[in-house]
């Protein structure tokens, strides 16, 4: 009795000092709702229907292996359903103009460039706190920062996506659904190099099993393809054909 | 018109809530008078109005306490406040009056049960209630109600005649004037016409009259909410780790949220001031915001941000946060899409401080500027929020 007593005192007293949410117990979990992105290798992979909202995913992989192309699409999509999104740029290298073929709404945009790594996980903390609907990481939080930035977006029900080349242990341990990109090979085309292909694979699920896996299909805007829709596609193996579907575009620098 | 009035004990009595049960006198030994006493000192024949002397003949028993009226004000400010959602007007007085103006609400009885409620829970005294067309009779019906009944009154005039007339808010020689016209209840006082009433008295006994015939001349005097708030919370001793210090920020913040919700009101500018040691000044930041901030999470998220930084001097004793200027923020009706979207005022006051912290170039919105330029940086400008 004691020491149910001391249990009882000492939840009240987590709950007193960092709210009513830093300690919930496990049957009263809200269940991860799933944001369907409308790429269907994505929705597949995560095993729900789509991402993980209230959770942190990470697209992870090598430079040009078609992550951060494949996240910008999200992006691009998210500007269009949700009141607010945003896309926290520690490098600088953001360009709108990469969102233009998919149809990205700006209005609801907003671009946060933290001037140092603690700004970047500040207002990763803060944005998903705040309840942004989207939030895209480009880069990593630092250390400190990952597990408020988890617990914020579960209390808020933010879908996070972080792109980050080989994530740290600490977000790697935070993240709900991991998909790795890895380039394929490129597409060339009347001998101009358009594209590239990208295997995309999920290596980590906490939601549902992970290791199944896509092929991407990823154009660049030349051109006409600048203004012409969703120029990249994923290709499912139906059989001995193959069946194109259209996904999604890259900028240069994914 | 309906009207219900709560009455409990003086709110100098709820001040001393160990002496519950026991005769009390409050006194100003200054002025020699009682202010108020307790039931079990006025059943002994103690009232308002008489000298300590009389009370401590007629009570030997009783406690005197000293009056305090700042913290008899304070209360009567938060006993406005809690029942300041109930109805559309509520008028308290530290007397231990309290009345709510029910016309038009859809569920009065729903009022009333929790205006009793929230009356016990701030005075430690079950009220009694009564309900009638004019807040006269609703007191007077009050008075004659059970702790923690409801007297209802229809007809006010009906019911006010038999009552004496001792009853009516008049000075002392204006009662007397009346017992010595022969008017001895209410009902008296009713049928003679306000003129006649107030060539004898004056104003007051036009007022009197209409009072007595339940007409009620006066309407409810309603409270509203100061437009600036504040807590405060003293440190012995002095503290000095920054987790603590965020701890205590986060309660008052708790605090000041709920007053703000209970208000409909969001606070347009923040201070914070940590009073130091061996520091007459104290340490203070202070902020204007763009969108008033309501809920415990805005504003522990900008002093949280303040504590994170701040390197005060030596120990911390002394912590404010005041809200200088306050907003109708009824409006707002924050989290309303949660599970995902929708409360794009916060990620907008959030993008806020995150400029007043790093400055206007971390939180940009980008806008298609020569999007057929074929110079990149030409196509798309980003431009602070």
């Amino acid at each position: 009795m004691q020491t149910e007593n001391d249990l009882q005192r000492a939840l009240q007293t987590i709950q007193v000092r960092f709210g009513d949410q830093a300690l919930v117990r496990a049957t009263r979990l809200p269940t991860a709702e799933p944001w369907p992105t409308g790429q269907a290798a994505v929705d597949r992979l995560s095993g729900t229907g789509g991402l993980p909202r209230g959770r942190v995913s990470v697209l992870q992989g090598a430079p040009t292996s078609g992550k951060l192309s494949l996240g910008l699409d999200l992006l691009a999509r998210a500007s269009r359903e949700f009141a607010q999104v945003v896309v926290i740029d520690p490098g600088g290298g953001f360009d709108p103009w990469a969102l233009a073929p998919m149809g990205a709404e700006l209005l609801t945009l907003a671009v946060v460039r933290p001037p140092s790594p603690a700004a970047t996980g500040e207002a990763a903390v803060a944005l998903a706190r705040a309840g942004a609907g989207f939030l895209l990481l480009l880069g990593e939080p630092p250390e400190p920062a990952v597990a408020a930035l988890e617990s914020a977006a579960a209390r808020s029900g933010c879908a996070v996506l972080a792109v980050a080349e080989a994530p740290g242990r600490p977000l790697a341990h935070a993240s709900s659904l991991t998909l790795a990109c890895e380039r394929s090979g490129w597409l060339i085309e009347r001998r101009l190099l358009v594209g590239l292909r990208a295997r995309l694979a999920c290596v980590k699920n906490k939601l549902a099993a992970p290791g199944a896996g896509a092929e991407l299909e990823v154009r660049w805007p030349l051109g006409a393809r600048l203004s012409s829709g969703r120029p990249v596609r994923e290709q499912v193996e139906v059989g001995a054909g193959a069946e194109v579907e259209e996904a999604g575009w890259r900028s240069a620098a994914g | 018109m309906a009207v219900c009035c709560g009455v409990v004990p003086h709110l100098e009595l709820a001040l001393h809530p160990g002496l519950a049960g026991r005769p009390v006198v409050v006194g100003d030994s200054a002025a020699e008078h009682v202010l108020a006493c307790s039931p079990e000192a006025a059943a002994a024949g103690v009232h308002p109005g008489h000298t300590l002397r009389q009370a401590e003949a007629l009570c030997p028993a009783a406690t005197v306490c000293e009056p305090d009226p700042a913290v008899t004000a304070r209360l009567g400010e938060r006993l406005a406040a809690a029942l300041y959602d109930l109805a559309p007007a509520v008028e308290v007085r530290l007397d231990g009056r309290a009345w709510l103006d029910l016309e038009g609400l859809p569920r009065p009885g729903s009022a009333i049960r929790e205006a009793r409620r929230r009356l016990l829970a701030a005075t430690a005294a079950d009220p009694r209630l009564g309900l009638a067309p004019g807040p006269f009779a609703a007191w007077l019906a009050a008075l004659r109600a059970r702790p923690g009944r409801l007297l209802e009154v229809s007809d006010a005039r009906a019911f006010l005649a038999p009552l004496p007339a001792f009853a009516l808010d008049l000075e002392p020689e204006h009662l007397e004037r009346l017992y010595l016209l022969g008017l001895h209840t209410l009902g008296a006082v009713a049928a003679i016409g306000p003129r006649r009433l107030e060539s004898q008295l004056g104003r007051p006994g036009r007022e009197a009259v209409l009072l007595a015939r339940g007409d009620e001349p006066r309407p409810l005097a309603a409270w509203r909410p100061p437009v600036v708030t504040g807590t405060r919370r003293r440190l012995e001793p002095p503290v000095e780790d920054r987790e603590a210090l965020l701890f205590i920020a986060r309660a008052l913040a708790s605090d000041l949220a709920a007053e703000l919700g209970l208000r409909g009101a969001g606070a347009k500018r923040v201070r914070l001031r940590l009073g130091v040691e061996g520091s007459a000044e104290p340490e203070q930041r202070e902020s204007l915001l763009r969108h008033p901030l309501s809920s415990t999470t805005e504003l522990f998220g900008l002093l949280g941000s303040w504590l994170r930084d701040w390197q005060p001097a030596a120990g911390v004793t002394e912590m404010t946060i005041e809200l200088p200027v306050l907003e109708a923020a009824g409006r707002r009706q924050l989290r309303l899409w949660m599970g995902g979207d929708g409360s794009a005022e916060e990620v907008t006051a959030a993008l806020e401080r995150l400029q007043e912290r790093h400055g206007e170039e971390v939180a940009l919105r980008a806008r298609a500027a020569l999007p057929e330029s074929p110079i990149p940086t030409q196509r798309y400008a980003l431009d602070p929020l």
